[in-house]
């Protein structure tokens, strides 16, 4: 019974944690002057590569701090810096996996 | 200019290191041409690739340009900058390809400039930061090999008139090694061929006379004396016979016919019979008939020359085997022999197997200069104190 309880509860947050791009980032993000895309543009410019960005991004949402943030300083002085890492490193991991899918740059230009 | 057959013969010794000569100064010659060339055909390439670079990175900074607002644009716009004069590709730090319309795909990030295998010219720039996440910009050229064809007509060309010039030089270095060997073989040459010509009155002077000399009408004592002349005269006639044949021109020498060795043989084994006897030298003839296609008195050069040495370079009490069959002549006598490192040596002119029997040493240069000129081949056997063997087969 617990192991059918254990399953369960794997199944559910995993797809609950799949979906959580969508459900947290985007919502939140909606109403903000910069699209996830123009953010999306900052971090590969001055990231570049996909490991390097997605580091750069985890690095960002646990440590966050004016220094190395890639958004406009007087947006940051208006706005402050956002934690983001309250919605949890895995979480994290997974949301930026997807945000560096639907946003990346290779196999979208023609 | 004398004209003689032998006048241009070298020793075969000064040959070997005149071939040495000449074949290292082809080789330093050619070293030395293909060092040039290869300097000039990659300085050639360098100039080339100069040239690439300085219109390729003008090419890569506007196309760089292009990309950077395309950045700024995306995903609104995503056409690929493309241009009539390159193709290009866009890599990220990671090495990762972006885009591309490149044709080659050997691409070497370590290097600025260079030519791929299916001969393209690829020009890399790398970027500071990363538009469209591109950290290289790779343009892309045919290479279109005018400056190689170039660089390889100016190396065929100056090549050739180089190894020209260095040939002629050449001949005249050569030339000029040569002229005092050539003066010395000439001086004797002159000189053999002038006493030769005053020689042969007196000699078949005495030679037929000797002939004609009623033997038996004069005492035991003066016989053994007119023998002496008669041996002495044939050993000179043996010499005047080689000198004649290497210095004068003569027209005994020309015509072929058909001979039966054997017959020659023997008549010459007669003839040299008094020369072997005062040396207690005995014959052993194993002799089959054999018909040759020869200048007859060649032929006796060679005979003679074999038969004489034999004898000159043999024991008291010595023997000697003469061998003819179908295909061959040996003539082996059980002499002094020579020394092994001597016997490559023993055909070339003016050399004798040992300094103690007199003679010009050109009686076996004779012989081979003849075994040559008829495609036949000759093997020399001798062994120190034991004796030698030569064999001529056809
Ligand atoms: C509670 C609202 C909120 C949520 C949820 C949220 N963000 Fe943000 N995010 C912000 C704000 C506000 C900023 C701007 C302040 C800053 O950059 O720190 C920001 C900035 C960013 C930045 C720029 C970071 C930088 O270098 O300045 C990225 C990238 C980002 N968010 C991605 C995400 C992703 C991915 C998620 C989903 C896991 C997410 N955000 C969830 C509010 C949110």
């Amino acid at each position: 019974m617990v192991r059918y309880i254990f399953i369960f509860m794997i199944f559910f947050s995993s797809s609950l944690s799949s979906d959580i791009y969508s459900q947290k980032c985007v919502g939140c993000h909606r109403d903000m002057p910069y699209s996830l895309q123009e953010i999306f543009m900052k971090y590969l410019l001055a990231y570049g590569g996909e490991n390097n960005v997605k580091a750069g991004m985890l690095h960002y949402f646990i440590y966050p701090s004016k220094d190395i943030s890639v958004m406009p300083k007087g947006f940051l002085d208006e706005k402050g810096i956002m934690d983001h890492g309250y919605i949890g490193k895995e979480n994290l991991q997974r949301s930026i996996d997807r945000y560096w899918e639907l946003y990346k740059v290779k196999g979208r230009l023609k | 200019m004398l004209k003689n057959r032998v006048t241009n013969l070298l020793l075969a010794n000064e040959k070997r290191s005149l071939y040495r000569f000449l074949i290292l100064y082809i080789v330093m010659m050619i070293g030395i041409i293909s060092l040039i060339s290869i300097y000039y055909y990659q300085y050639q390439k360098q100039l080339m690739m100069l040239n690439k670079r300085v219109i390729l990175s003008d090419y890569a900074s506007e196309q760089a340009r292009k990309i950077k607002s395309l950045h700024f644009l995306f995903p609104e716009q995503n056409i690929y900058p493309r241009d009539s004069r390159f193709v290009s590709a866009i890599y990220d730090l990671e090495y990762q390809k972006i885009f591309s319309l490149l044709k080659s795909n050997e691409i070497n990030f370590d290097r600025e400039l260079y030519i791929t295998k299916d001969k393209k010219i690829h020009f890399i720039k790398s970027f500071d930061d990363y538009y469209l996440g591109a950290k290289y910009l790779i343009l892309e050229i045919d290479d279109d090999e005018l400056w190689l064809h170039n660089t390889w007509q100016n190396i065929i060309i100056y090549g050739g008139f180089a190894i020209f010039i260095f040939s002629i030089i050449g001949f005249f270095l050569l030339n000029l090694f040569l002229s005092p060997m050539k003066t010395s073989l000439n001086i004797m040459d002159r000189f053999i061929k002038d006493t030769t010509h005053e020689l042969n009155t007196p000699l078949s002077a005495i030679l037929t006379n000797i002939e004609m000399m009623d033997l038996d009408a004069i005492n035991e004592d003066n016989r053994k004396k007119i023998n002496r002349i008669n041996i002495a005269a044939k050993t000179v006639s043996v010499l005047y016979n080689d000198l004649t044949y290497i210095t004068l021109e003569n027209d005994i020498y020309k015509s072929n016919e058909k001979i039966n060795l054997k017959n020659i043989i023997e008549e010459r084994v007669e003839y040299f019979d008094i020369l072997a006897r005062s040396k207690e030298i005995s014959f052993t003839l194993d002799l089959n008939d054999s018909f040759l296609v020869v200048n007859k008195n060649k032929f006796t050069r060679v005979i003679d020359n074999l038969i004489s040495n034999a004898i000159k370079y043999n024991k008291r009490k010595g023997h000697i085997n003469i061998k003819l069959f179908e295909n061959s002549f040996t003539v082996e006598d059980l002499g002094i022999g020579i020394e092994p490192d001597k016997i490559r040596y023993i055909f070339d002119r003016y050399s004798r197997f040992n300094s103690s029997e007199g003679g010009f040493g050109i009686g076996l240069s004779i012989v081979k200069n003849i075994i040559d000129e008829y495609g036949m081949q000759i093997v020399v056997k001798s062994k120190i104190n034991e004796g030698t063997s030569i064999t001529i087969t056809w």
